[in-house]
């Protein structure tokens, strides 16, 4: 029995030894760990509502060149977001066609964590559906199938919320976790945020990367983040 | 002159009451707004039982000629052909009326628990960018508002996010 305890400590303590490594911190800076590249791909998680068109204007900021492959990350069942992913990818082909050649985009679509009006008795497993299909779409695809196209899953994730993008937060850290390749976090806090952060905005803050608010207010408890004006 | 009214996909009784009462009406046609497009979304309402998704349907009272229906896939259009929009307080919808340069007079859901969009109406309301009502002051907020003295709501600056993604990305 003594055995099991001290086993069970060591490999907690090990696995929190582990995750304070990989906890974003600001003090050592990490624009060393990615250097000078030519082209990246990233990833967006579309929310529905006005998460998906802050998340969309985000991208429409974006230098399609540098950025030349772009993953949107649509909930199941949200026809609507996926939509209008495509319809900004139209715009983006259409801007571009005269410079540049073959755009390329696709979309991913995954389970909810909950659904509106889901009973909470059910909620902890389709939470759990939720994290293995963006378990096995951030961590096991691209390390373990061999891809001939692009390797990895993303080079930079996108996050404006609501719920599921916690869950994907969570399977980027288990990359982190296992030192294989993961996608730099960005968080940005929806424009509705003024004077208090939403629950994924809470959530997420000690963990991304970058944490960006549009509000300066929100930075009053002299937290985490930074706030260069409105984003969207 | 045509005023949109939209709950984007919520659920919003009070405000199509609001909207389709006497007083609301009323109003709307002494400003010149005689034709009412109502998006109803996931609301209820008496006439509901003849709007399945998909249908519109048609209704003149007060004079004022309405028409109803759920769900288009987007609102783009009917942005731009209204000359008054009168929307729920959420930031997607806020946003792309804004952008169309478009008077909008924003109504929060009370039944929501969280104040946010209250907040965020209030403060794109002091800087008059848009004007915010509760359900009882709708009459009177479309009987003031004044297109011509809302400010210019700013363009997006694309160079803000692309300059954090950049230098995240060490572009």
């Amino acid at each position: 029995m003594i055995h099991i305890i001290v086993f069970l400590t060591l490999v907690l303590s090990l696995a929190a030894a582990r995750l304070y490594m990989i906890l974003p911190s600001d003090t050592k800076r990490r624009s060393s760990s990615h250097p000078k590249r030519s082209t990246c791909n990233l990833a967006v998680f579309l929310g529905s509502g006005g998460h998906t068109t802050e998340a969309l204007a985000l991208v429409s900021a974006i230098d399609p060149k540098k950025y030349h492959h772009r993953q949107y990350i649509v909930s199941e069942g949200d026809h609507l977001s996926a939509q209008k992913a495509k319809a900004l990818e139209s715009s983006i082909a259409e801007r571009l066609q005269a410079s540049y050649g073959t755009q390329s985009y696709s979309i991913l679509t995954i389970p909810r964590a909950r659904r509106v009006h889901q009973s909470l008795l059910t909620t902890p497993a389709s939470s759990i559906v939720s994290l293995f299909t963006c378990v096995y779409h951030v961590t096991i695809k691209p390390n373990l199938c061999f891809q001939e196209s692009h390797s990895g899953f993303a080079d930079v994730l996108i996050l404006n919320g609501p719920g599921t993008c916690f869950i994907l937060c969570v399977a980027v850290y288990i990359n982190k976790f296992l030192g294989l390749p993961a996608p730099v976090v960005i968080y940005v806090e929806s424009f509705a945020r003024i004077t208090s952060l939403s629950l994924s905005g809470k959530l997420l803050r000690p963990l991304v990367d970058r944490f960006v608010v549009q509000w300066p207010q929100l930075l009053s408890d002299k937290g985490r983040g930074e706030c260069v004006g409105w984003l969207v | 002159m045509l005023a949109f009214v939209t709950v984007g996909s919520t659920q919003f009784d009070s405000l199509i009451q609001s909207v389709l009462s006497e007083p609301v009406l009323l109003s709307l046609r002494r400003r010149g707004y005689m034709n009412l497009i109502l998006q109803c979304g996931n609301s209820q309402l008496d006439l509901a039982r003849c709007i399945e998704t998909g249908n519109t349907e048609r209704v003149t009272k007060n004079e004022v000629d309405i028409e109803y229906w759920k769900f288009k896939p987007s609102l783009q259009e009917e942005f731009e052909k209204a000359d008054l929009v009168i929307s729920h307080a959420g930031s997607g919808t806020i946003l792309d009326v804004l952008r169309l340069g478009k008077a909008v007079i924003v109504v929060p859901n009370p039944t929501l628990l969280d104040r946010h969009q209250e907040e965020l109406a209030k403060a794109l309301s002091d800087r008059g960018y848009l004007k915010a009502a509760t359900i009882s002051e709708l009459p009177k907020a479309i009987a003031e508002i004044e297109p011509s003295s809302l400010q210019l709501f700013p363009p997006q600056d694309k160079s803000r996010f692309a300059k954090i993604l950049d230098e995240e990305m060490g572009f």
